[in-house]
């Protein structure tokens, strides 16, 4: 106890050194840039940011990312207030209360809420993820090799099942990724594989795949689309702040979507775009002002939002501990993670915990910032939200390449991402899973590891694979995970039901926004 | 819910994965097949089971093209231009580095999608000072010098 209290202050010591800062405040700005864009999603600013975090200390670069992450949560509620377009699916519900509020002439007052509520869902979340991190972690020095083998598989038939319209196409596109893992020499026997060119020697580069995968597929996305002039976001004049009564009305709110959206970030699989329907039905069905929602409801905003960021330190326990991902962005933060040769696990925990701990100290500092830079700079981010398609294609694409060039300082890195850019447009067309393959890259190598010494060791027995507790855990576990996206499908679309029925708000056009 | 005609091709590229890798496991040591093997099994299972399912829905609901779907308010000529582009810019970055071919991508890409000139400069300028500061002075990243130029310096 007293040791986890001593690493507590030191990570908060560590995270307070100035370039620490300056890192958290430019994530911060980054983020909400990023989200506030409709048709930019928070894993594609942290795919394209990931580089720039190579030279940083790993506690550096992870602060940047997390800053991204949980500034881009944020930023989504700024177009979907202002201009009832949220900038990421993780807004949709902020949107159907927050531009009524712009209607009514309240739109100061639903951006202050959106920080304010922001603020608290996101530091809350830390409670959790400085508990149950280190517990889930101890757990998986019971591991062996055999139970990282389905630990992989666990961790693609959750995110598989989850971002895709189709199981079966989701688990495909894991396979897919896991195949392509392969390329590159064998990491047990050092043969050639798959290798077209020594390029590949060491296997695909992860970090050209996600970039690719998610940002520059994401280009052509935008580039088949008809230009559209985005609408005027609204000038306020409206005081941003709330009343002390305001504040009170909304607490219990706060509190109880922090509880959802933890539980949501938490649980692998499901996400913020969930967790803000939750958060916004709950702050209905609790509320003394029903009459309010639909017609705009601080409670409502503040349901939703404070869900919403919630999840994000939720999210990060299944990543940092057991290295399954519960969703797009914290699949690419493991990555950013993995590219600093850190391992998801107990040594995160043990040998690297002054790093860790300097990340989570980070990660509370960061929802300052979110709210500091939430509330002064809205109506500058307003004014960005609009940015046009036609300027975003080209920027985008120059930083993809800029991006995937600064790892190793080598061309093939950049016709590698532009080739998976590709890939990854396609498999968006046609409902397959992108983050399935980016995440079947990183598990891949764990997942062939655990299956090849397992079966070294009981001398090619298979039985080997079902031989202890833990395993048919795990097993058990994989087929929730192949089955829990039917019941996360419904628990979405019961949730967005009940929002439209109750405010009579058309929820599909606020969700239909493609996310990654 | 038909069956989507589009999803042939889903159909046939991993199946077409599946062979190719399986072609060229074939080659390999036995002790480094393992691995492979299970994925290819694996995907070619999930393609097998996606195409029962596919079937089933096809006798079931009937078959539509999916293509009006998929390609929904898809624009051809400025994709395509956007496509060309990009591959033409890393050709560009190749042979006459990254800052001429930064300049010339972004102009030609922001003019043929109607973006004013004025704004045109300002995001040129900006994403290039963006790239200078941040990737070549805070990083230290060396950019490419591309071998027309390095030739025309010599």
């Amino acid at each position: 106890m007293l040791e986890t209290l001593s690493l507590m202050g030191a990570g908060f010591l560590n995270a307070l050194t100035p370039i620490n800062l300056l890192m958290m405040a430019g994530g911060v700005a980054m983020g909400i840039i990023i989200g506030c864009m409709p048709g930019l999603s928070a894993a594609m600013g942290v795919a394209l940011m990931l580089p720039m975090t190579f030279t940083m200390k790993p506690e550096t670069g992870l602060i940047v990312l997390g800053a991204i992450y949980c500034g881009a949560i944020f930023g989504g509620s700024i177009s979907a207030i202002l201009i009832h377009t949220p900038g990421t699916p993780a807004s949709a519900a902020t949107a159907i209360e927050g531009y009524q509020m712009t209607l009514r002439g309240q739109a100061g007052k639903a951006l202050f809420t959106a920080c304010y509520a922001s603020f608290w869902g996101g530091l809350l979340s830390c409670i959790s993820l400085y508990f149950f991190s280190p517990l889930l972690a101890k757990l998986t020095l019971k591991f062996m090799s055999a139970e990282y083998f389905w630990l992989s598989i666990f961790g693609l038939t959750i995110i598989a099942g989850v971002s895709s319209k189709s199981i079966v196409k989701g688990l495909m596109s894991g396979a897919l990724g896991m195949l392509i893992s392969t390329i590159g020499l064998d990491p047990i026997t050092g043969v050639k594989r798959f290798m077209p060119s020594s390029y590949f020697a060491e296997g695909i580069n992860t970090t050209c795949a996600l970039i690719g995968l998610f940002s520059m597929s994401q280009v052509f996305i935008l580039a088949e689309k008809k230009i559209k002039a985005r609408a005027q976001a609204t000038k306020f004049t409206d005081k941003m702040s709330l009343t002390r009564e305001e504040r009170k009305t909304i607490r219990p709110t706060i509190f109880r979507s922090w509880i959802i959206g933890n539980l949501i970030g938490i649980l692998p699989g499901a996400g913020a775009s969930i967790a803000c329907f939750l958060g916004y039905n709950t702050s209905r069905q609790f509320s003394k002002h029903k009459e309010q929602f639909g017609k705009g409801s601080i409670e409502g905003v503040a349901g939703s939002e404070a869900a919403n960021n919630a999840v994000t330190g939720g999210s990060l326990i299944p990543t940092l501990t057991l290295g399954i991902p519960g969703e797009s962005v914290t699949a690419v933060l493991m990555g950013g993670l993995v590219i600093q040769g850190l391992t998801p696990g107990p040594e995160l925990f043990g040998k690297y915990a002054p790093m860790t701990y300097t990340f989570f100290a980070g990660f509370v500092l960061v929802q300052f910032f979110m709210l500091g830079i939430g509330l002064l700079g809205c109506r500058g981010f307003a004014q960005i939200s609009r940015l046009s398609d036609a300027i975003l294609i080209p920027c985008v694409t120059v930083l993809c390449f800029v991006g995937s060039y600064a790892i190793h300082k080598n061309i093939m890195d950049i016709v590698v991402m532009l080739s998976f850019g590709v890939l990854g447009y396609l498999m968006r067309k046609l409902d397959l899973n992108t983050a399935a393959v980016v995440l079947a890259l990183i598990l891949g190598p764990i997942g062939e590891k655990g299956l090849r010494n397992a079966l070294r060791t009981s001398r090619g027995s298979i039985s080997v694979l079902f031989s202890s507790v833990v395993c048919w855990v795990l097993i058990a576990l994989c087929i929730f995970g192949i089955l829990s996206p039917i019941f996360m499908n419904r628990l979405e679309k019961k949730a967005e039901k009940e929002a439209a029925d109750a405010t009579g708000a058309n929820v599909e056009q606020l969700t239909e926004e493609d996310s990654v | 819910m038909k069956m989507k005609k589009t999803d042939i091709g889903v159909v046939v590229f991993m199946y077409a994965v599946c062979a190719f890798f399986y072609f060229h496991m074939t080659k390999l040591k036995a002790s480094s097949q393992t691995y492979p093997r299970f994925t290819i099994i694996l995907l070619f299972g999930l393609t097998t089971l996606y195409l029962i399912q596919m079937l089933v829905a096809a006798k079931k609901h009937g078959v539509e093209s999916g293509v009006d779907v998929v390609f929904k308010d898809f624009q051809p000529k400025q994709f395509f231009v956007c496509l060309a582009a990009t591959i033409l810019y890393l050709v560009c970055i190749y042979f006459f580095g990254f800052y001429i071919s930064t300049v010339i991508f972004m102009a030609a890409v922001l003019l043929y999608l109607r973006v004013p000139p004025l704004f045109t400069v300002i995001t040129i300028v900006v994403i290039v000072a963006l790239i200078f500061f941040a990737f070549q002075k805070f990083l230290g990243v060396k950019l490419p010098v591309g071998t027309v130029i390095k030739a025309l310096q010599k």
